[in-house]
């Protein structure tokens, strides 16, 4: 094999590099100099993602066990420009506690190897490759979730994760050895091929759709969801609830699509009793939360019953319609994350009451926190509208009528809750508001970016073009 | 006499893995699962996969299970018992589990599995090329990307385990 061959898997090669180098930067920095690893860390994370932009060759490696497609590449951005506005998030956080610990590099450390592993994930051409993936991605997060090693909540959230990722994993891997024993195969395109309805097909295809739907807290999956959501430092459940989720949609999407084509009759049933459970539940339980990230966390549920719509049609279109949904709520959730971070950071108040009078004190967070929200709930001038109208428009296309109306009625509930929180900002006045905070630079790089993309993203109409179009490319 | 072998070493692993998890004891638990663990070798020596039976005997028998009885010892849980639960949910749970075997072994019993013979059994030295090679057939990037979910996994205790500095 050529070495210019390896160029083909240019992302995970120089994640790897950074690894390695912040491997080295822990090791050889002193104990002054140890908050240096931020700025090395943002800058080579920065770097890998405009590297992800330029384009290249696109195929397959190590026999047909990784490929790398020009969907697949633009996934990885997707989940590249995520993770770098958690990072900008995070800097504050990292330098005033993490660094004092001892612990700051290894948090950076923990983030990009689970990246590595959704990269390796989404990247796989069978199902070796895609369970390694998988546990790449989620078990070092069970060790971020539990990082505020001070707080019990952290601790249990960890432990709580890190069984029922045990169990989810098991499950899914219960379907896999199901599916080699049905074909004798490990690799996507031969089981492609020979993958045929039967009892034991429909069995194994359940119980593999079972763990990403664990991972990806759809109903009745999401029972880890909340607690850990709320247990974990604020920066790890915007990373657990936007990457993470985003990476589990997109291979899901893509093996449904793809490998499992020839079960769509089920699996596609499946996924309408999922999706009208996850968003109706998600909903219901969002509206009776106080506390914000517990709030978030059952939206986020909802959400992801959302982008199930996208998988009822057909494969082209599905594909592009929750691609683009994923880059719009990585924008608009990490937004809503990055301004209760910013809150809780040097406050620590995380209750709903809590924010009541927050416009008078801090326009320009509420306005950052306004956004996101109205995106959230799919309001029109902002980018969530047009990533919720792609999904509703891609389950019509194949006549799932009812599914949608059920959909629009969850929107409409969702806008209930969203404007609870709008309201207490801007209407709501209180005795002992939050006070006025000066957040850092980093942080507002982070949150501008979000603005920017809900801005942009639904108005700059050739990039779902450009989406559309690599939907099909796989 | 080769389905006699097999059906003890099914019946013996089935009622350990059942102690093991029923146990309320949690040094007995570890030591059910290294039981299920040898009878899981045993079906590996039965199939002629001696390198892979021997890896389960070292590594997971061995090991993994050592490790295990290392950390309840080292914890000092080794007294606890498990608080034992409700009539009603042992009840409920186990016509949820019985459910889970029924449809399973129903479905794995109507499939009509493709008969293969098994090639040429594999030696160590053909398991050596494939592991490190990088052509159609080989494990060299899957092997590798373990490598990196080790090393995660170890810098993930080390980060929660260890005491903060002062």
């Amino acid at each position: 094999m050529e070495l210019g061959k390896f160029l083909l898997m240019r992302q995970e090669l120089l994640l790897t590099a950074i690894i390695l180098v912040l491997l080295c930067a822990e090791i050889f920095l002193s104990r002054e100099k140890k908050a240096m690893i931020i700025p090395i860390s943002i800058g080579l994370f920065a770097l890998q993602t405009a590297l992800g932009f330029i384009p290249g060759d696109y195929g397959q490696l190590f026999g047909k066990m990784y490929q790398n497609t020009a969907l697949t590449h633009f996934m990885k951005n997707v989940l590249n420009i995520g993770v770098l506005v958690v990072l900008f998030q995070s800097a504050s956080w990292i330098k005033r506690d993490l660094i004092e610990q001892g612990r700051g590099s290894e948090f950076y450390l923990l983030i990009f190897s689970t990246l590595l592993g959704m990269y390796f994930m989404i990247s796989a051409g069978d199902f070796l490759m895609f369970y390694l993936g998988l546990e790449l991605s989620s078990l070092p997060i069970a060790a971020l979730a539990a990082y505020d090693i001070y707080r019990k909540k952290s601790a249990e959230a960890g432990i709580k994760f890190i069984l029922s990722a045990a169990m989810a994993s098991g499950v899914s891997l219960y379907g896999i050895s199901m599916i080699y024993g049905v074909t004798g195969s490990m690799f996507f395109d031969e089981i492609a091929q020979s993958f045929s309805y039967g009892a034991l097909e429909i069995l194994a295809l359940l119980f593999f759709m079972a763990g990403l739907a664990f991972k990806m807290s759809l109903v009745p999956f999401h029972f880890w969801t909340p607690d850990v959501y709320e247990g974990a430092p604020t920066n790890v459940t915007a990373y657990l609830s936007v990457v993470s989720k985003g990476a589990a949609a997109f291979i899901l999407a893509i093996i449904l699509f793809t490998v499992m084509k020839s079960m769509a009759v089920v699996w596609k049933d499946a996924v309408y009793i999922l999706a009208a459970l996850t968003m109706t539940i998600g909903n219901l339980f969002a509206m009776r939360q106080k506390n914000m990230k517990r709030f978030l966390a059952f939206s986020s549920v909802a959400q992801a019953g959302f982008l199930l719509l996208g998988l009822m049609a057909a494969a082209q279109m599905g594909m592009a319609a929750i691609l683009y949904f994923v880059l719009i709520y990585v924008f608009s959730n990490l937004g809503a994350f990055g301004v209760v971070q910013a809150i809780s950071f040097v406050t620590g108040k995380e209750n709903m009451d809590d924010y009541n009078g927050l416009y008078r004190t801090n326009p320009k967070l509420s306005l950052v926190m306004l956004l996101s929200l109205f995106s959230l709930a799919g309001i029109p001038p902002v980018a969530g509208f047009f990533g919720k109208f792609f999904l509703f428009v891609s389950a019509a296309s194949e006549g799932y009528y009812w599914l949608v109306v059920i959909a629009v009625l969850n929107v409409i509930v969702s806008l209930y809750y969203y404007l609870l929180v709008v309201r207490a900002m801007f209407l709501r006045t209180s005795d002992n508001p939050i006070p006025y905070i000066k957040s850092d630079n980093l942080l507002r790089i982070g949150l501008a970016i979000c603005v920017v993309g809900v801005l942009v993203v639904g108005l700059y109409s050739p990039l779902y073009q450009y989406i559309f179009e690599l939907g099909g490319k796989f | 006499m080769e389905r006699i072998i097999f059906y003890i070493l099914a019946a013996v692993i089935v009622t350990f893995s059942f102690l093991s998890v029923t146990s309320a004891k949690i040094l007995r638990a570890a030591v059910y699962l290294f039981l299920v663990l040898i009878g899981i070798a045993g079906f590996y020596f039965m199939v002629g996969y001696h390198f892979l039976g021997a890896v389960q005997l070292t590594v997971y028998a061995g090991g993994i299970v050592v490790l295990i009885i290392f950390a309840i010892l080292l914890t000092e849980q080794i007294d606890n018992r498990l608080a034992r639960p409700k009539a009603g949910m042992v009840i409920a749970s186990a016509m949820l589990a019985l459910l889970g075997i029924g449809v399973s072994v129903y479905s794995i019993l109507n499939h009509v599995f493709d008969k293969k013979i098994a090639g040429q059994l594999a030696t160590v030295d053909d398991i050596g090329t494939k592991l490190l090679s990088f052509d159609a057939g080989g494990y060299v990037l899957p092997f590798e990307l373990i490598s990196i979910l080790l090393l995660a996994a170890m810098i993930g205790a080390i980060v929660i385990a260890k005491r903060p500095i002062r």
